[in-house]
């Protein structure tokens, strides 16, 4: 198309350019309506990136400083690193190979190497310089909780950086950012000897024996290093420990599954999971209470939507003993009926790192890292609107794997007293990798009463008479589990009780079945192998689940 | 008739004729469009491959179904095609769909570290359907199980709902992270 220019003579369009650093570079630009895009190739060859194509020809992988950055032709998502993100419009074939948009060369060479891309419509230009030298304020965080030391950096932006390792040794070293270290602090931990920092780099030497694994969360942006022992040696017992709760079961948080918008699983007839959850969680506590003595919270007492973080904060928050989340279930096909009960996956464990990451980078902006004082203090738990939440999740989710041989055991218990009680249909214990349990520092499960996707099941659980014998079997469970914690002969407060610990039927062949009573709740943590073991394999001190997800 | 009109009408018959000629050579051709897939990628040819589906089944659990399906060596081009004849459904009785009627694949992208990213899209519907846990463990690793379980290169999966990586897709599976299969593959799979 042309334009009419001032003096009345016929003028060519601008020239897409591309000017990198003052120097203008040929890459194919394509001009569209939702955007311009560019020819990735010739780019990645003057900013620095390497392209490689998959063996069938369809993805690319462009590796740019240490991350791997996939594209898919026609798909909007790419991934740059771990992280999964979304561009105005995906990648397309065509000259100068894949064309990008502009989203795309800023969330890659532009976070990962510093450049920043400035496109003039009216111009036509694009113009690509290296960000200038950042001063970027850095804030140092440790804490040491059950055996394991997180070491956390805070920065207010991402800096370019390489991470260099040699034995004991970690360097943070900066690229073309400088650091503003943050005031000294007395560090006195067993697995960390030193952290310096200066404007260039900052070192983290670690104890003999010790070794650590980073990650990084974002907004603002953090790394993260989790320093352990390389064998299963315990450690000494920090001066820092967290404050130990009394031995015993004293408080116990009941979770009434779903509230609010999320509904839960809905029943022929239209009732929602989330209000006979609320109600079973109502006569539960009525039922521990009045029976037990003990100290009953429920996470939500009306119908309101508890986020899944929250639920075991509120736990964590109340130094519960223990934490059981009511379900009612639901399934695809017909014929599923019964009972089942759930403690928390291993699997869920082994990447607790990416876990705790993506749920932090969805917590969004305003989040600070500061989570521990000078000396290292232990964060308080949870103050649910704390900006503090971030570290203290990973730290509850370390916190769960102490808790899984316990968690298990009172999952057999539940579904023994179940089985014994209303001679329903036994579907076992089992193990997901359920969000609601990760965060808990106490034996947790997720009890599923029934199918209310089953006609007949979903009349029963409408019925007061037949949720007050779910209800007991629920409470004969925490009877059986607290008296087995306390080695105390049990309190037969319901006639006809059994007599003890012993009495409780096992719901399944149960791998803890016969191991020695646990220890008293606040009693330090079994030592654990930190040794990195594959996805989807057992966790250290927890068997083989009796059953897993579902079997065919 | 009119000489003008005559050629009127002879200049409309040879448009109606090489348009309808275009027409077929574009759309109606044998092998027309076979190869294509979502993002527009012409595949290798392809050759039959025997796969095993995992299907929601009674009682709640999941199980195989054999498969036949054509596809290249492309491991990306495998998982599409897994998923989009996952999405269509069962063929055998007893088994039923993981999702309801609409439910697209809308992306899939795979990492050289083994990890699938499979984005499901469904029109005009912002959440996935509501459900108990074992209705959503059927529909989460009837994806992840037929995917990992038949491709070697994907070992595990990140599933996005709309394009989002979400906390969950019903208030359980803590979908924020990848997800392994929970089940050993079928020994008499092949692949």
């Amino acid at each position: 198309m042309l334009v009419a220019a001032q003096g009345g003579q016929p003028q060519a369009p601008a020239r897409p350019t591309v000017v990198l650093e003052g120097r203008e570079i040929a890459v194919p630009v394509v001009l569209a309506g939702n955007g311009p895009t560019f020819g990735l190739t010739p780019l990645a060859e003057a900013l620095g990136g390497t392209l490689s194509t998959d063996a069938s020809g369809e993805s690319v992988s462009l590796k740019i400083a240490d991350k791997e950055v996939v594209i898919g032709q026609g798909n909007a998502i790419i991934t740059v690193g771990d992280a999964i993100v979304s561009l105005s419009q995906p990648p397309a074939q065509g000259e100068g190979g894949l064309q990008v948009p502009l989203d795309f060369l800023r969330k890659t060479f532009g976070d990962l190497l510093g450049y920043s891309f400035d496109w003039r419509p009216e111009t036509q230009r694009l113009t690509i310089a290296r960000r200038g030298t950042r001063d970027l304020p850095v804030s140092l965080d440790v804490v040491h909780l059950q055996g394991m030391t997180t070491i956390v950096l805070s920065f207010p932006e991402e800096p370019r950086y390489k991470l260099n390792r040699q034995g004991n040794l970690i360097q943070v070293q900066m690229l073309g950012d400088r650091l503003t270290p943050p005031a000294p602090k007395d560090l006195q931990d067993p697995l960390v000897q030193g952290v310096t920092i200066d404007p260039a780099q900052i070192r983290l030497q670690l104890a003999e024996g010790a070794q650590a694994e980073s990650y990084v969360l974002e907004k603002p942006f953090r790394l993260v290093f989790d320093v352990h022992r390389t064998s299963a040696v315990e450690v000494p017992a920090s001066p820092n420990a967290a404050p130990e709760r009394l031995a015993g079961i004293h408080t116990i948080v009941i979770d009434p599954g779903h509230g609010g918008v999320e509904v839960g699983a809905i029943g022929p007839s239209g009732i929602q999971e989330k209000e006979l959850t609320l109600q079973l969680a109502r006569e539960l506590e009525a039922k521990l209470s009045q029976r037990l003595g003990v100290r009953v919270v429920l996470t939500r007492t009306e119908d309101a939507l508890v986020s899944l973080d929250m639920r075991p904060a509120i736990a964590n928050q109340n130094k519960a003993d223990l934490f059981i989340s009511i379900h009612l279930n639901s399934s695809l096909g017909s014929g599923a009926y019964g009972t089942e009960t759930y403690f928390l996956s291993p699997q869920a464990t082994d990447t607790r790192a990416s876990t705790s990451a993506a749920a932090e980078n969805r917590e969004g902006a305003g989040n600070t890292a500061t989570t521990s004082d000078a000396a290292g203090n232990p964060v308080n738990p949870a103050n649910p609107a704390d900006d503090t939440q971030d570290l203290q999740l990973i730290l509850w989710d370390l916190a769960q794997t102490h808790h899984m041989s316990e968690s298990q055991r009172f999952a057999n218990m539940i579904q023994g007293e179940l089985n014994e009680m209303l001679k329903l249909k036994d579907r076992g214990v089992k193990q997901a990798p359920f969000r609601v349990l990760m965060g808990a520092t106490m034996p947790a499960v997720l009890v599923e009463l029934g199918f209310i996707s089953n006609p007949d099941e979903e009349k029963k659980l409408k019925d007061v008479a037949y949720r007050e014998q779910l209800v007991d079997a629920l409470s004969r469970a925490v009877a059986h589990y607290k008296a087995l914690v306390e080695n105390q002969p049990e309190t037969p407060a319901v006639p006809g009780a059994p007599a003890g610990p012993g009495a409780a039927p096992q719901a399944t062949p149960s791998p803890a079945a016969g191991t020695p009573a646990p220890a008293p709740r606040g009693a330090p943590p079994p030592a654990r192998s930190l040794a990195p073991r594959p996805v989807g394999t057992p966790a250290p001190g927890v068997k083989p689940p009796p059953a897993k997800g579902h079997p065919a | 008739m009119s000489r003008r009109a005559a050629s009127f009408i002879l200049g409309f018959a040879l448009a109606l004729l090489v348009g309808g000629g275009l027409w077929w050579w574009l759309s109606g051709r044998p092998g027309a469009g076979r190869g294509r897939g979502a993002a527009g990628i012409v595949a290798k040819p392809g050759k039959p491959v025997s796969f095993q589906l995992y299907f929601p089944a009674d009682g709640g659990t999941l199980k195989p179904e054999p498969r036949d399906l054509q596809v290249s060596d492309s491991p990306k081009d495998r998982i599409h095609k897994i998923l989009d004849a996952l999405l269509v459904g069962p063929r055998t009785a007893g088994l039923v769909g993981p999702f309801p009627a609409g439910v697209v694949v809308g992306g899939v992208l795979l990492g050289q570290n083994g990890t699938a990213y499979v984005d499901l899209r469904w029109p005009n519907h912002e959440e996935p359907p509501p459900s108990g846990s074992t209705e959503e463990i059927q529909r989460v690793y009837s994806v992840v199980d037929s995917v990992t379980l038949n491709v070697p290169q994907a070992q595990r999966l990140v599933l996005l709902w709309n394009g989002v990586q979400r906390e969950t897709f019903s208030g359980h599976l803590d979908l924020s992270r990848p997800l392994v299969p929970d089940r050993l593959p079928d020994r008499n799979a092949s692949r």
